[in-house]
């Protein structure tokens, strides 16, 4: 099984490539036009993707990947065990600040708050970031657009001076509160 | 005009909108010019059934123009009430010649041969369709025609559609229509919704279906625009594979506008674990419901956007394919049936 592994390929100058991963592809498409159109100084590449492993014959045209987001919405379960699967076809140097979660629909539904916290405890036991987002908003896109985009730029090495994605990631990634790290642990 | 006749009428004006009255009454044709414009309708309804209660009673109108007021209203309103199809089996050789004369014929003739009172009113409707209406009675006691049964039959078709039949008329419905339109028997259709519109659409094939083959894919008529050049799309292929199969199985474009599926399980437990379930000689029973305002369409995006993981299980084509909304799923039983396992969407 091919694992996908972000130092494989030679990046490309001044681009920065995201992976965006749901399940579902309904925020997936309003965020990667969100994400292109956004004014910024360098060139992003944006490639959509159902679950990983990603196809084989794309292999060759794919850029080299800066950040994988898996976009989890908390109404569906499917969404999150499709997540949980698919993170087992990443090499382990991705989690050096390259994957993050983001989730949504966190407001409606019932069982959203019990998804909310598997959602953290399979990021904090990753070492990833979790992002909240609303997608029945233009203004929710495109912020939560803005934040991927800050730290894509920071995963794909376009700050070198001011801060790296590992040290980013230290500290943004998610960490249980105590209550959830008891159960956690039991 | 008799009691009946007034609670007909009253009946029907009371469940249309005030704005549509005159519409219907200038379909109706049985009131003058200057009756029509003599109505205010912008008075309550109650106003409004005194006012027409005159009118026909100065023209002499009866209760046979009243139940003709009522089937203009079911004409123009099918969407109503609950229907139910049947299904006509075992056509002789002289089915596909019934005439609609004939027809009409043989029909009044076989239910007034078998009840002495009983009114039968039979409308062509613009798109082929025959609407019959028969008002009920027995031996003793004259037609209700509070509670009349409506029955729509395409002919030449092999499917019936029934609205507000009681039990005990079944059996005669069932023979007349059968005598009526040649064939050997009826049965039930499995398939029962609040729309004859989608009902008809669903069992006279009249929506778009895509039949599966190599050359014809679909075109995806997409709502979004073409993709930016910075998006890559890593499974493509999948989500086109994916559309095809979900239009395949519900067809393409408008679906008929089903609203219920219920499958009821009658299987026995299986796997290992817990014994005292899996033990007992009976069976396990259940129902799973789907309800949705437009069904189909409903179960069409689940398979297309990739939310019910493919290929689509024949419980659900089934739908379409065999054009019914209600299975009984058993451990060992025929067609449909023989698949044990619970719907995956």
């Amino acid at each position: 099984m091919a694992l996908l592994s972000p130092y494989s390929k030679v990046p490309e100058l001044n681009t920065a490539t995201v992976l965006l991963v749901e399940n579902e592809e309904e925020l997936q498409n309003k965020l990667a036009n969100a994400i292109v159109q956004h004014e910024k100084d360098f060139n992003v590449n944006v490639r959509l993707a159902k679950k990983l492993p990603l196809p084989v014959e794309n292999k060759e045209a794919r850029p080299r990947i800066d950040l994988i987001v898996f976009i989890v919405s908390l109404l569906s379960e499917r969404s999150l065990q499709s997540a949980e699967s698919s993170l087992s076809h990443l090499h382990s140097d991705c989690f050096l600040g390259k994957v993050c979660f983001l989730v949504t629909d966190a407001r409606c539904g019932s069982h959203t708050q019990e998804r909310l916290v598997s959602v953290r405890k399979l990021a904090a036991s990753h070492h990833c970031p979790v992002i909240c987002a609303e997608h029945r908003t233009a203004d929710g896109v495109s912020a939560a657009a803005l934040r991927l985009l800050n730290i894509l730029q920071v995963s794909a090495g376009m700050t070198p001076m001011s801060t790296t994605a590992l040290y980013l990631s230290t500290l943004t990634r998610c960490s249980l509160t105590s209550d959830l790290q008891e159960d956690y642990l039991q | 005009m008799d009691e009946q006749a007034r609670s007909v009428l009253n009946r029907v004006i009371r469940r249309i909108p005030n704005k549509n009255i005159k519409n219907l009454l200038s379909k109706w044709n049985c009131l003058s010019a200057d009756q029509l414009q003599a109505l205010d309708y912008t008075k309550p309804k109650r106003m409004i059934v005194e006012h027409i209660i005159d009118c026909c009673e100065s023209s002499n109108l009866n209760l046979k123009h009243i139940t003709n007021l009522e089937m203009i209203y079911h004409l123009d309103n099918p969407d109503q009430g609950t229907w139910y199809a049947c299904q006509l089996t075992d056509a002789q050789d002289d089915a596909v010649c019934v005439e609609l004369t004939q027809f009409k014929e043989q029909f009044k003739a076989h239910l007034h041969g078998v009840i002495r009172h009983i009114s039968i009113k039979m409308k062509k409707h613009e798109d082929d369709a025959i609407w019959i209406r028969i008002a009920w009675g027995d031996n003793f006691s004259k037609p209700n025609h509070l509670k009349p049964t409506y029955v729509v039959h395409h002919l030449h078709t092999s499917y019936v559609f029934i609205s507000n039949l009681m039990a005990k008329h079944k059996i005669f419905l069932c023979q007349a229509l059968v005598v009526a339109t040649r064939h050997g028997s009826i049965k039930d259709g499995h398939l029962s919704t609040r729309s004859l519109t989608a009902m008809r659409d669903l069992l006279l094939r009249r929506y778009q279906q895509v039949f599966p083959s190599a050359q014809s894919k679909i075109q995806q008529e997409r709502d979004s625009p073409p993709l930016h050049p910075c998006i890559g799309k890593e499974h493509s292929d999948y989500e086109e594979m994916r559309h095809q199969m979900a239009c395949e199985a519900f067809g393409h474009g408008p679906t008929p506008k089903l609203e219920t599926a219920v499958y009821k399980l009658e299987t026995r437990y299986r796997g290992n674990g817990n014994l005292t379930v899996s033990d007992r000689e009976e069976f396990f029973r259940g129902v799973v419901r789907f309800s949705s305002s437009s069904l189909l369409e409903s179960l069409r995006n689940c398979v297309a956007s990739g939310m019910a993981e493919g290929p689509v299980t024949p419980l659900l084509s089934a739908i379409t394919r065999r054009g019914r909304n209600s299975f009984v799923i058993t451990d060992k039983g025929p067609g449909v049936s023989s698949q044990a396992s619970a719907p995956r969407a």
